[in-house]
């Protein structure tokens, strides 16, 4: 039995790593730049205007900012791309940017000309942010913005057409020329961005050889990169913080899954683990109220049925039980808060508070506090228990069915045991061994239904978050959702497996793997 | 077929029996015709409740517009000129055939906001009342839940199918090689394994933008070019196998190795068991730049394959014992065909039972799913996004009872028809 007990917990590792490795690969996925929200919750975005100093701190914070959440490392150990993608393409850190340049490796496939470009356009704008414009041409300065929208353009977009016409807007706007008065009179054409004009050549020709000395057939050649353990998978798994010594590097800062750090939430920079225990809190509440009523209530219901069978209660119930269990609990929550928590239709009709957990100030005595409690929970808990405890009455009573016909039954019935003590002593033990081990096959189903439920009435658990962190593209607590509860339901199966096999001696472990 | 023949005597195949137990269970029947009836308000839905006439006389000219919709979104025909700007509910005809729901889902009557189905409502005739009630633009409840089984219908059939396919195919797997009966030369293994790295970065990795620029455009377009992806795939995994027939008769690479398919699979089956399915839809929604009712679709679908899979698994492990599987192995048949021939079409019909299931499990994370706003665009009308509009307003009691009263029916008669055929499909019952 250790053995199988054992076993059964090692199969839980790789199954654990294959669901964090699914949960990364659809974070992966996911559009919009992290750090870019967090600067420009901060302030005004200063692309394209703003002053050059500006534009230079704002690229120093964004790099700061992605090596504290690990975005400056490859997204995993290794990388699977085609042989026109160099292996350092992580290091593009804005998300745009690279996007773009994989659109051109995409189409051009020979990134030595690709990266001389983007080099090439990456310095006319940072000289065409510190050119510095004399007062005798005032219209310059709306020709350097020029410039400078167009290279912002350039880095966005990857169509030839669209780039075509940048790159003229950034030729009109170098070559224009005014008539000015020199020192001694003269009138001579006045170049005010000649400064610049260098620059913008080498965007130009760079541009052309990208077209020209295309090798689009490079992507048909597979290439493999390795990144060993500085990616971003293994950071998020295991931290980079050293495990058994001191934190010396202060740019080390991630603790890792496995410590309970799960990063930040984007919208207030709270930690997840914070906005997680806040949550689970009240969900666990739910559900473990939710659990104590169901088994009290559904046991005797299952057994008293079984032990009725065929008759028209039986029959009646059954169906009952069943059709109860088709109801879906949003319509049943969405009912009862219409009817039932105002006045619109009866004045008696306002029962419950609609949403929320009430407010509980510091003049409530525990009394107090715990009806005030259960009163805002009644209508949840409700919604969350009638259809498990109609599925589960169902089982009891099945289980229990199978039990009265076998012989030991029929036995202590011979020997002149009264009924009750029949049923509820000899047969009901033995017909709850599946029905306490059914709850793990819930787990999935309860978590699912907490989003619901809380939505409904507004209550700060985790499958609310977990509708508000969609919503809001949260991603880091949206994640981490995802995989707590997926870890929580194969912990709850393991569970049930064990105590399946330690309450019943009879179950054969080398069939079960099987 | 022999349920075909009218015999005078009792049918006594195998689908004789079952409908005959069927038919004794007076519930699924009924829910069998619910059923019916709900296929039919879905494929015609246009036709039951829509703002355009079914048939009208407009300037001397006869139309039968709504017929005309369709044409004109297959491309068959273009819409007249003079019908662009007819509004159609409140337009002069000189006679006119109307839907027996006048209005379509989105139709806007402001006269009737808030119409409730039992007070007095301002329409000019019976014909015109809100039967159901409307919301705040007087949009019409019935209408609305009417094209709503639609939706309903489409996401039953298309996330099952896809579930079926994979459930049938990887149970049926699992269960019939087992552990130990898949057995694979060396020489394939090693190709294959090979293979499908280069199938994969052909077939999708070199592809990625061609398929995810078809993604933005529209999801059919996506589809089109996923299955091009998949033919490639297909065709590239032919290499493998073709070369491995060589290379097959030299002893070290001939050498069978066994593959425990059963345990990958099961594995596979605990793993996406395991995620509660409503959270994964709610994550790829938040990844997914336009989420649509077709990627919900899907992704139940996908995700829904593991208990069809499971139930195959178990029916196959009983079949492959059966002598007419040793049989035919006897007869020098290949295990996938014994297994794609013979043992899969036996164990079907008891597939059935999962699939009404899975059906009514389906309706209802769809409408959970619109019922929280995901993943439903605006134009498209769903029970449990009407269902929520009843949030916003207590006084519109019609929109908390009737809406969910479809979906609960629904779900019911889907719930009740598969428990039906359990009982009908259960060899204890056969007399």
């Amino acid at each position: 039995m250790l053995v199988y007990i054992l076993k059964r917990i090692l199969y839980f590792i790789p199954t654990f790593f294959i669901i964090a490795g699914l949960t990364f690969l659809l974070g992966t996925m996911a559009p919009g730049d992290p750090v870019e929200l967090k600067l420009s919750a901060g302030m005004q975005s200063s692309e394209g205007q703003g002053q050059a100093s500006d534009k230079l701190t704002g690229e120093k914070a964004y790099r700061e900012w992605n090596e504290k959440l690990g975005r400056d490392l490859p997204t995993f150990y290794f990388s699977v791309t085609s042989k026109s993608y160099p292996d350092t393409l992580y290091r593009v850190l804005r998300k745009t940017e690279r996007d773009n340049l994989e659109r051109l490796i995409d189409r051009y496939g020979n990134w030595p000309q690709i990266v001389a470009y983007y080099k090439s356009v990456k310095a006319l704008e940072s000289a065409a942010i510190s050119l510095s414009i004399d007062a005798s041409d005032s219209t310059a300065f709306s020709r350097v913005k020029t410039v400078r929208e167009s290279c912002n353009n350039l880095y966005r977009h990857y169509e030839n057409e669209v780039n075509q016409i940048d790159l003229d807007n950034i030729k009109t706007a170098v070559n224009t020329s005014i008539q000015v008065k020199d020192s001694s009179g003269n009138v001579i054409n006045y170049l005010a961005l000649s400064p610049i004009k260098a620059q913008a050549d080498a965007v130009f020709s760079s541009y052309d050889a990208m077209k020209q000395q295309a090798t689009t057939s490079l992507k048909y050649v597979p290439a493999i990169h390795w990144y060993g353990l500085h990616n971003q998978f293994h950071r998020w798994l295991f931290g980079d913080v050293p495990w058994f010594s001191a934190n010396t590097d202060p740019a080390k800062v991630s603790k890792g899954f496995f410590r309970g750090d799960f990063g930040d939430s984007y919208l207030d920079n709270r930690p997840v683990n914070s906005i997680l225990r806040d949550a689970m809190k009240w969900t666990l509440l739910m559900n473990f109220i939710a659990f104590i009523i169901i088994y009290s209530i559904s046991i005797p219901v299952g057994v008293s049925l079984a032990v009725k069978k065929g008759t028209r209660f039986d029959k009646a119930m059954t169906a009952s039980l069943f059709i109860l269990y088709s109801v879906p609990s949003f319509w049943v929550g969405t009912m009862l808060i219409i009817f039932f928590t105002n006045n619109y239709y009866a004045n008696w009709m306002d029962i419950f508070p609609p949403y929320g957990l009430g407010k509980i100030g510091p003049e409530y005595t525990t009394w107090a506090k715990i009806t005030d409690r259960s009163y805002h929970l009644v209508l949840p808990i409700f919604c969350g228990v009638y259809g498990a405890f109609a599925y589960i009455s169902r089982q009891m009573r099945g289980g229990m069915m199978s039990v009265l016909r076998q012989d030991y039954i029929r036995t202590a019935f011979a020997k002149g045991l009264a009924p009750n003590t029949v049923y509820w002593k000899h047969a009901l033990r033995n017909s709850l061994i599946p029905i306490i081990t059914i709850f793990s096959s819930f787990l999935p189903a309860m978590i699912s239904g907490a989003v619901i439920i809380e939505y409904l009435f507004t209550i700060p658990g985790m499958g609310r978050v977990s509708y508000e962190s969609t919503v809001a593209l949260n991603y880091p607590v949206q994640f981490t959702i995802l995989m707590f509860s997926a870890i929580l339901t194969m912990a709850g199966t393991l569970l049930s497996d064990i105590l399946y096999v330690i309450t019943d001696p009879r179950i054969s472990f080398t069939k079960r793997e099987g | 077929m022999s349920q075909e023949q009218k015999n005078k005597k009792p049918d006594q195949s195998y689908w004789g029996i079952v409908k005959r137990q069927f038919k004794k269970n007076r519930l699924a029947v009924w829910s069998l015709r619910v059923v019916y009836l709900i296929f039919f308000v879905g494929i015609f839905a246009d036709f039951l409740a829509n703002e355009k006439p079914l048939y009208c006389k407009l300037e001397g000219k006869t139309h039968f517009p709504v017929l005309l919709d369709y044409g004109v979104s297959m491309g068959l025909v273009k819409m007249p000129p003079e019908l662009l700007n007819v509004d159609w509910v409140k337009a002069d005809y000189e006679s006119v055939l109307r839907a027996p729901i006048p209005y379509s889902p989105l139709t806007q009557d402001f006269d009737n906001a808030f119409a409730s189905p039992t007070k007095k409502q301002d329409v000019t005739s019976w014909r015109f009342r809100h039967l159901l009630g409307s919301d705040q633009l007087g949009r019409d409840l019935l209408s609305g839940l009417i094209h709503g089984t639609r939706i309903a219908m489409l996401v039953g059939i298309v996330s099952m199918s896809i579930a079926s396919f994979f459930g049938i195919l990887l149970g049926a797997i699992a269960g019939y090689f087992g552990d130990n009966r898949l057995q694979v030369s060396r020489v394939t293994l090693l190709l294959n394994v090979v293979f499908v790295f280069f199938g994969w970065f052909y077939a999708f990795e070199a592809r990625t933008y061609i398929m995810s620029d078809a993604l933005s455009d529209s999801f059919g377009s996506f589809s089109f070019q996923f299955l091009i992806s998949l033919l490639l795939f297909l065709a590239i995994m032919f290499i493998p196998n073709l070369i491995a027939m060589l290379f097959k008769g030299i002893s070290f690479l001939g050498k069978p190795v066994t593959i425990p398919i059963d345990i990958i699979i099961s594995r596979a089956i605990e793993i996406l068991n395991s995620i509660p399915i409503l959270l994964l839809i709610l994550s790829v929604c938040a990844v997914v730049k336009k989420p649509s009712i077709m990627l919900i679709m899907v992704i139940i679908g996908l995700t829904g394959w593991t208990g069809i899979a499971s139930y195959i698994r178990a029916e196959l492990l009983k079949v492959r014992s059966l002598e007419y599987i040793e049989a035919a192995q006897s007869l020098g048949f290949s295990e996938w065909r014994i297994m794609l021939r013979h043992a899969i079409p036996n164990s079907l019909t008891s597939v059935l039972i999962t699939v009404a299931f899975g059906v009514a499990s389906a309706i209802l994370t769809e409408s959970s799913l619109s019922f929280l706003g995901i993943g439903v665009q605006a134009d498209v009308v769903t029970w449990g996004k009407l269902l929520n509009e009843a949030r916003s307003e207590v006084s519109s009691w019609w929109f908390a009872v009737f809406p969910g009263l479809a979906i609960f029916v629904t779900v019911t008669v889907f719930n009740l028809l598969g428990e039906g055929l359990t009982d009908a499909m259960d060899p204890r019952l056969k007399q």
